[in-house]
């Protein structure tokens, strides 16, 4: 396990690099030298300033030499800083990530609450009309683009019942049952998209799981079914459901760009989003990098810990 | 007898062959062919008879269209649906109906083409790194990581805010989204068929052709990879539901192409602010997506079960 864990964290340094050679190349890919944009908001003496700023980005160097010192830099979290706020980037985003941590948590475990009940039922219930209705819901759910059921979430629950504020953002730490009043409607909506998926997968391995000797094994013996089902089967069903919603916590920390700004939720994807919309350059360059590294992260634990959870798996 | 053996003899072919069917016939044959293996799985025929439809709509287009999508009528704004305006009108006072149809060939054309070439792409590419294997699959494989590692929309993020600095518009829009999906959706393909190579490259058949001395691509591309396609069609479909559901939520962002270009996701976007008074206009766009998406998703599934029954069973 531990030689297999530092294969993959040494597996990881290639791919961090594509990763930030991409990001790299889309600032170089804008038309025009960044210190055209910045000379325009400084004022003053126009032909000093540019040469400052050439000197002070490293923009009288050739593009190799600019790359490592970039990524020096962003090793140690020094983006530098906003073109817009003239805060330093790194307080920006940091700022920005607990509240989307906040949203995609959530909306997982809304997920996992709709989709292992809803999975288990109707593998257990095979070709019943719970099992029917799982597979229908979970084909509507991959199909509903998710800020369609947003906006008529919005408009049944916000407008017509007013049950739910439309939009906004209360931190948790502030004052916890006013957030969750924010929190719902966007939660519920990466919810029950997300369950779609996990759904079809919790029945298709709980039929897996059920078809095995050790499920006839158990019923021999006696055991009651529930027993059987929620004791034996389930567990080892649940592997691929937990495996699964880790991945989909990986890329819903920088997929919820959509739904942050139809809930004007401050998360990082609408910081980001934010940033293109104001010519950001350097913000988006640095969120996309930080998110980039969460989710290949993110991943290599899933992985990790699916191994553990399931100790067949060969450690090729 | 003794008539047939004289037909032959008189214009010297074999006469007592059938003549072949004419083309209509022929098409009609691989049509119902096609429609038998389809009827195996429910959802595969329902789906192929909503893509009929889909696909039907976008070729007819000009002429199911009612009105010009583009041309506004400030004096026949936000009206409900009536027998003039089939699904009503607009903020602007443009033919929903029309733009519908306008926006969705849109769409689906973009999507049709970017998932194609992703394929094209992908494919040889994971073909020829996992046949060859070594070098060339750790340094293929390392790329097709760093891709993936840009979780949801923010690839496409990246090259729509490039696109607009250089001020592209219009064709060239479309064509640098349909590049980045195509990028997107090339590490999938290329590790679907790079782990199906490995499992196929074992088989006899790819020694067989080693022997009579085929060259290793020629054996990668022309034998081993008519082998594996029925996943990678299978994925292709689905994913053209995804990328339909990416290329409205752009749009949806107004990172999509500009108006008044009819497009599902920013008309939805613009009917956010009438939805209070009327729900409808921004019904339709929504219904439109889930529509076309629930399409290729059933078709996906259902040809799933069709071409690997192992997994029907579930």
């Amino acid at each position: 396990m531990l030689a297999y864990t530092l294969r993959r964290i040494a597996q990881l340094i290639p791919v961090l690099l594509v990763l930030s050679v991409a990001v790299f190349s889309f600032v170089e890919a804008l038309p025009g030298s960044i210190v055209d944009t910045l000379v325009g908001t400084e004022g003053g003496d126009i032909e000093e300033a540019r040469a400052i700023l050439t000197k002070e980005y490293g923009l009288d160097r050739p593009v190799h030499e600019r790359y490592v010192l970039w990524l020096g830099r962003a090793l140690q979290f020094d983006f530098g800083k906003s073109l817009v706020t003239r805060r330093p980037i790194s307080t920006e985003l940091l700022s920005r990530i607990p509240a989307t941590v906040y949203l995609a948590a959530v909306g997982i475990v809304i997920s996992l609450l709709i989709a292992v009940p809803l999975g288990t039922f109707a593998a257990v219930r095979r070709n019943s009309a719970v099992d029917y209705t799982a597979q229908v819901t979970s084909l509507a759910g991959i199909s509903i683009p998710e800020f369609w059921f947003a906006i008529l979430c919005v408009l049944l629950f916000s407008l017509y019942l007013g049950w739910l504020p439309s939009s906004g953002y209360v931190s948790p730490f502030e004052d916890f049952w006013g957030s969750l009043q924010f929190l719902i409607l966007p939660a519920a909506a990466i919810g029950f998209r997300q369950a779609a998926f996990t759904t079809r997968l919790t029945r298709s391995s709980m039929l897996d799981e059920l078809s095995k000797e050790y499920v006839d094994t158990a019923r021999a013996l006696g055991h009651s079914e529930r027993k059987v089902i929620f004791k034996y089967t389930l567990r080892n069903a649940m592997i691929p459901t937990i495996t699964i919603s880790g991945l989909q916590l990986a890329n819903l920390l920088g997929g919820t760009v959509v739904l942050e700004s139809i809930f004007a939720w401050p998360g990082i994807g609408r910081a980001i989003f934010e940033a293109i919309l104001q010519r950001d350059y350097p913000l988006i360059q640095a969120g996309v990098l930080v998110l980039g590294c969460i989710v290949v992260v993110m991943n290599l634990l899933v992985d990790l810990t699916y191994r553990l959870l399931n100790p067949r798996v060969t450690f090729a | 007898m003794s008539e047939l053996k004289a037909d032959k003899l008189v214009d010297g072919t074999l006469a007592w062959r059938a003549p072949p069917p004419p083309l209509v016939r022929r098409i009609a044959t691989t049509i119902s062919n096609v429609w038998y293996e389809l009827r195996k799985s429910r959802t595969a025929s329902i789906g192929a008879v909503m893509l009929v439809l889909l696909f039907g709509a976008c070729i007819g287009t000009p002429w199911l269209a009612t009105h010009d999508p583009i041309k506004q009528n400030y004096r026949e704004r936000l009206q409900p649906p009536s027998e003039k305006h089939l699904l009503g009108t607009d903020r602007m006072g443009r033919d929903i109906y029309s733009r519908l149809l306008y926006g969705g060939r849109r769409l689906v054309t973009i999507a049709v083409v970017a998932v194609t070439l992703s394929l094209v792409v992908g494919v040889p590419f994971g073909v020829l790194t996992g046949y060859f294997g070594g070098l060339a699959d750790t340094i293929g494989m390392r790329i097709v990581d760093g891709l993936l590692a840009f979780p949801g929309l923010l690839l496409y993020l990246l090259f729509v805010t490039v696109a607009q600095a250089w001020k592209f518009e219009g064709v060239m829009l479309d064509v640098v989204l349909v590049g980045a999906l195509a990028l997107a959706g090339m590490p999938e393909k290329a590790r679907l068929a790079r782990g199906s190579v490995l499992a196929e490259k074992q088989k006899e058949y790819v020694e067989a052709s080693r022997a009579v001395g085929d060259s290793p691509a020629r054996i990668a591309l022309s034998q081993i990879l008519p082998n594996i396609l029925s996943p990678l069609i299978v994925t292709a479909t689905v994913r053209l539901g995804f990328v339909i559901l990416i290329v409205a939520a752009l749009s949806f962002l107004g990172l999509g192409t500009p108006p008044p270009t009819p497009d599902w996701g920013s008309d939805l976007s613009a009917a956010r602010d009438y939805m209070e008074t009327h729900p409808l206009i921004a019904a339709f766009p929504g219904l439109a997506i889930c529509y076309t998406v629930l399409a290729f998703n059933l078709f996906g599934d259902g040809l799933r079960d069709i071409l690997d029954p192992r997994l029907a069973e579930r």
